[in-house]
């Protein structure tokens, strides 16, 4: 009771008198004012809204797709290169790029002096590249960094966080061997396009293919789709080359580079039977994976690309065509007693005083008066066409970049001292490889092949594509001719031949020494200090598994093939055939080497 | 104190119309952020959800005292209102700039966002204390103005949040203008006001804090530095202009989610909503809100008394004009000020103190015939 009679007393003192006697129609009507002036807004609101809607929709939806869709560029993995055991040459890694969203950037001077110094760019370079694109939301900054690099980058959390740079990660070309193989392999620059060796020549089966596609991207540059397909990544190599075999190959070439001060050294190892290089190394050389380190020198594959003119190694091609053709027979003696021999006013000398020599020991001591002698019984022009049938001055169509043609001239050509000349090597250009192909078809009974070093080309599901098998180019001389040559070149590593020191316990290999004058354009002579030397054969002699060429440029010292190239030849002859379990056949003991040569 | 008449007289339109405004911004803020919870971040949608529960509660809770009794404490609530933006000025938590939250453990709420009601309540109570019949002189205007917006104008200012502060000035201009002011009062204020105006302009731009005076160079040319303090209002016209006259559809927006529109979830909620919905989209909406202020504007008239026909009228003034500025922000025509879009904008106090001026309106009407005891 008490609490209702206040309660009342309340609400009397609220709401007493009849309020709605006053009058509010001023105050309506002055509200009608806001109203309208609200009403106004709304007004001006339509209108500006139908604008933006309606009128500007599609510049203003074009803005929007420009800003979230970008085009993504997916790197595909470039194809594998395997040596024939399918150990990796050249493979992939994963490595970060670093790219700016210049949009994004706030302070673009500020953000340029944080990272100079650690991807090794000038600030003022960066910034400016920045405020170039500073409209646009996407630039490399620095592309496949190393580890290291992207590890300091990390640290700097509060660019990152802010979306102002980031992190994709790329593949990076990687030669895990280093050095080895270098002028094989060849290189791929920062865009993963081949630039040299078989990474050039097989670009395109090993690139892979670049896909574009569109992504919707954040503010930030995240991308925001997860499910982005795959580029398709190249196809994989396998190579004729044996890893094992060219790392005893290079390791020999660099010790020979060493002992004998020499300019640069060529090595290339075939199997004479197919024309499958096994190894081929180059001194001076260089590592791919740092090509920018490099010079022009350090990247010549001389085996390939630079002629010389090959001395006495040539006088086996004479002689094969002189038992060929059977302009001398083997028990023809040659009278070289006098040690010189003028041809067209040209006088060659031998090295040594030799006696009375039959034909086989003109090869052996390899006599240059000999060698003439037999050259001028043989006539220029069958051995024009014969050196032409060894596949001098032509190609020999090995798939390397730059292969040299060499330099032989048509018989028609030829001056009064050209045959005297050819018949030791000189007036002649050819590439080491050349050269190795001719003495192939010595050890194999005959044939000329074609050189090869890529045995098949492997799609990335297993599928091989493309298939090199040994190809035979002509027939050059017959088995038996073949078989006389080889008991020939066999006599020069033993005693009395000049290249006994490329002699393998069992006398094994069958070869022919070379030392030719470097001749000078300059003077228009033959250099008297400085000389290629060379060795050049094939072991074992009566069934060959391997042949090979020693060539080294200018050394210092010493300078006979015999003395210079030919241990090069034995030591590398000795760990292949201990790293290919080939047996010494003749050692009466019959030895095997069965340790494998690192 | 609760007649069961009253609530026959419940507008149950008004309050279904706030709830399903209040559940569209519900999904449009999941939509903004949703590659954050797919990052298994903040859910806000959850959080402004848990906000509309708590802020119907009070909705109701408050229909339950008759609104009289807000005006009759009026004084006090808004001395209440005054020591909260004080406490705010000394301990308040400072975010993006501004010190406008206040944390009590529990939550932070912004002490301006409550003062704002007590502002209204306020007004309309002095206001219906006067003589309907006679316009407001000099002594009378300047007397409200020292004795009701002076004080609160600086101590929000000082946070500082312009924001506030303008719809303040517009709620205060808006009533006294209602009431009405002498023809020569209002004469040479407009004259003073226009001749002041850019000596008022300087002085104030002087006091502006760096990022406000960017905000006001962004508005006059947005494109004078696009990355920079004009992005925000591209961003935005870009996100609106996108949509297009049907919209992307719902989840289909890009300039939000995806991080190129700031604080889409909060200010810029319209944005979101109109890419989406496109135009047709947002003439709905639009007609939604001025459901919301032409029920205001209804009740205002049809009150039964004095107290109520101004407490309906300052609150579908607030409303309004922080609907008007807000999407005006939006569209590249206001200054970006920092005014959220009532109902719709993620955040916790300014939800809940909506919610709690449109009680009010619903207080008045459903109290709008005079009780016969």
């Amino acid at each position: 009771m008490l609490k209702r009679k206040r309660q009342k007393i309340d609400d009397r003192k609220l709401w007493d008198e009849d309020l709605k006697n006053i009058p509010l129609e001023n105050s309506r009507k002055r509200a009608v004012v806001i109203i309208t002036i609200i009403t106004f807004g709304f007004v001006v609101i339509l209108f500006r809204l139908i604008n933006l809607m309606i009128f500007d929709h599609e510049k203003l939806s074009g803005r929007a797709s420009q800003q979230y869709i970008r085009e993504k560029t997916l790197t595909p993995q470039r194809g594998v290169i395997w040596d024939r055991n399918m150990k990796e040459m050249a493979t992939n890694i994963e490595t970060d790029s670093l790219y700016a969203v210049p949009s994004n950037i706030r302070d673009a001077g500020k953000l340029s002096t944080k990272i100079a110094p650690i991807i090794k760019v000038s600030a003022g370079e960066i910034n400016r590249l920045l405020v170039k694109k500073k409209e646009r939301s996407f630039t490399w900054l620095s592309r496949r960094m190393d580890m290291d690099t992207s590890e300091k980058l990390n640290v700097l959390r509060e660019p990152i966080k802010e979306g102002e740079i980031g992190f994709v990660t790329e593949p990076k070309r990687y030669y895990p061997k280093g050095q080895t193989a270098s002028h094989i392999l060849g290189f791929a620059n920062i865009d993963d396009k081949g630039i040299a060796g078989l990474e050039l020549v097989y670009n395109d089966y090993l690139k892979g293919e670049v896909k574009s596609v569109s992504v919707g991207m954040d503010a930030r540059g995240k991308s925001l789709v997860s499910d982005v397909k795959e580029a398709a990544p190249g196809n994989n190599i396998l190579l004729t080359v044996d890893e094992g075999l060219q790392y005893i190959v290079e390791r020999e070439l660099t010790n020979a580079m060493e002992e004998r001060e020499a300019k640069a050294a060529v090595a290339i190892m075939m199997n004479p039977m197919t024309g499958e290089i096994l190894a081929l190394a180059n001194r001076p050389t260089y590592d791919p994976n740092f090509p920018a380190e490099a010079g022009g020198e350090e990247k010549r594959n001389r085996a390939i690309t630079d002629l010389y003119e090959p001395g006495s190694t040539m006088k086996s091609i004479l002689a094969s065509a002189a038992i060929e053709e059977k302009a001398v027979s083997l028990d023809n003696m040659f009278d070289v007693s006098k040690g010189s021999i003028t041809v067209g006013g040209k006088t060659i000398h031998d090295a040594h005083r030799h006696g009375v020599l039959n034909f086989q020991e003109v090869i052996k001591k390899s006599s240059n008066v000999g060698a003439v002698k037999i050259g001028m019984r043989l006539g220029a022009t069958k051995y024009y066409e014969y050196m032409k049938r060894f596949g001098f001055g032509e190609k020999t169509g090995i798939d390397f970049p730059g292969e040299a043609r060499g330099i032989l001239r048509n018989v028609k050509n030829w001056s009064g001292t050209s045959l005297a000349a050819m018949s030791i090597g000189q007036e002649i250009g050819m590439t080491p490889l050349q050269m190795l192909r001719a003495y192939s078809a010595i050890a194999n009974g005959g044939v000329l092949m074609k050189p090869y070093i890529v045995s098949e080309i492997i799609s990335p599901d297993g599928k091989a594509i493309k298939r090199n098998s040994p190809t035979e180019e002509r027939r050059v001389i017959s088995r038996t001719t073949a078989a006389t040559l080889r008991d020939i070149l066999k006599t020069v590593v033993e005693e009395g031949g000049t290249a006994q020191r490329a002699n393998v316990k069992g006398n094994l290999v069958a070869g022919k020494t070379g030392t030719a004058q470097i001749f000078d354009p300059k003077t228009g002579q033959y250099s008297r200090n400085r000389f290629v030397s060379s060795f050049v054969g094939f072991a074992p002699a009566d069934n060959p598994k391997v042949a090979l060429i020693v060539v080294i440029y200018e050394p210092v010292g010493e300078t006979y093939g015999g003395l210079v190239a030919a241990p090069v030849f034995k030591n590398i002859i000795e760990h292949t055939f201990a790293y290919l379990d080939v047996p010494m056949e003749k050692d009466e003991n019959k030895i095997y080497l069965v340790s494998r040569a690192r | 104190m609760i007649d069961r008449r009253v609530f026959k007289d419940f507008d149950l339109g008004f309050l279904m119309v706030v709830v399903i405004l209040s559940l569209i911004g519900v999904m449009t803020i999941y939509s903004a952020t949703r590659p954050l919870l797919d990052a298994g971040q903040h859910s806000f949608y959850l959080k402004q959800f848990n906000w509309i529960i708590l802020g119907l509660a009070c909705f109701f809770i408050m229909l339950i005292f008759d609104y009289r009794w807000f005006v009759r404490f009026a004084y006090p609530l808004y001395i209440f209102g005054i020591m909260l933006l004080v406490i705010v000025l000394v301990a308040g938590r400072t975010g993006m700039g501004a010190q406008r939250w206040l944390n009590l453990g529990f939550l932070s709420f912004q002490p301006s966002e409550f003062f704002k009601i007590c502002f209204v309540v306020t007004l309309a109570r002095y206001l219906s204390g006067l003589d309907q019949n006679v316009k407001l002189g000099l002594n009378q205007l300047s007397k409200i103005v020292a004795g009701f917006f002076i004080l609160p104008a600086i101590l929000i200012l000082k946070q500082p949040d312009l924001g506030t502060m303008l719809i303040l000035m517009f709620i205060f201009t808006a009533m006294i203008l209602t009431v009405g002011i002498e023809k020569k009062i209002l004469i040479t204020a407009i004259i003073i006001g226009l001749i002041a105006a850019p000596l008022a302009g300087k002085f104030l731009w002087g006091g502006l804090k760096d990022y406000q005076k960017n905000r006001i160079v962004a508005f006059i040319d947005p494109q004078a530095d696009p990355q920079g303090i004009g992005y925000h209002i591209i961003q935005s016209k870009v996100s609106i202009g996108s949509g297009g006259f049907f919209g992307k559809g719902y989840m289909k927006g890009t300039q939000g989610p995806y991080r190129f529109l700031p604080e889409n979830h909060t200010d810029f909620i319209f944005s979101i909503f109109a890419e989406e919905w496109g135009f047709i989209g947002s003439i709905v909406l639009f007609i939604v809100y001025l459901f919301i202020i032409w029920r205001g504007f209804e009740t205002a008239k049809n009150s039964r008394d004095v107290e109520g026909t101004y407490l309906a009228l300052g609150v579908t003034y607030m409303f309004s004009f922080y609907f008007i500025v807000n999407i005006g922000m939006t569209l590249g025509l206001m200054p970006v000020v920092g005014i959220p879009l009532p109902l719709m904008s993620y955040g916790g106090t300014a939800l809940l103190s909506n919610l709690l001026a449109l009680s009010m309106i619903e207080n008045v009407r459903m109290r709008r015939f005079a009780s016969y005891y």
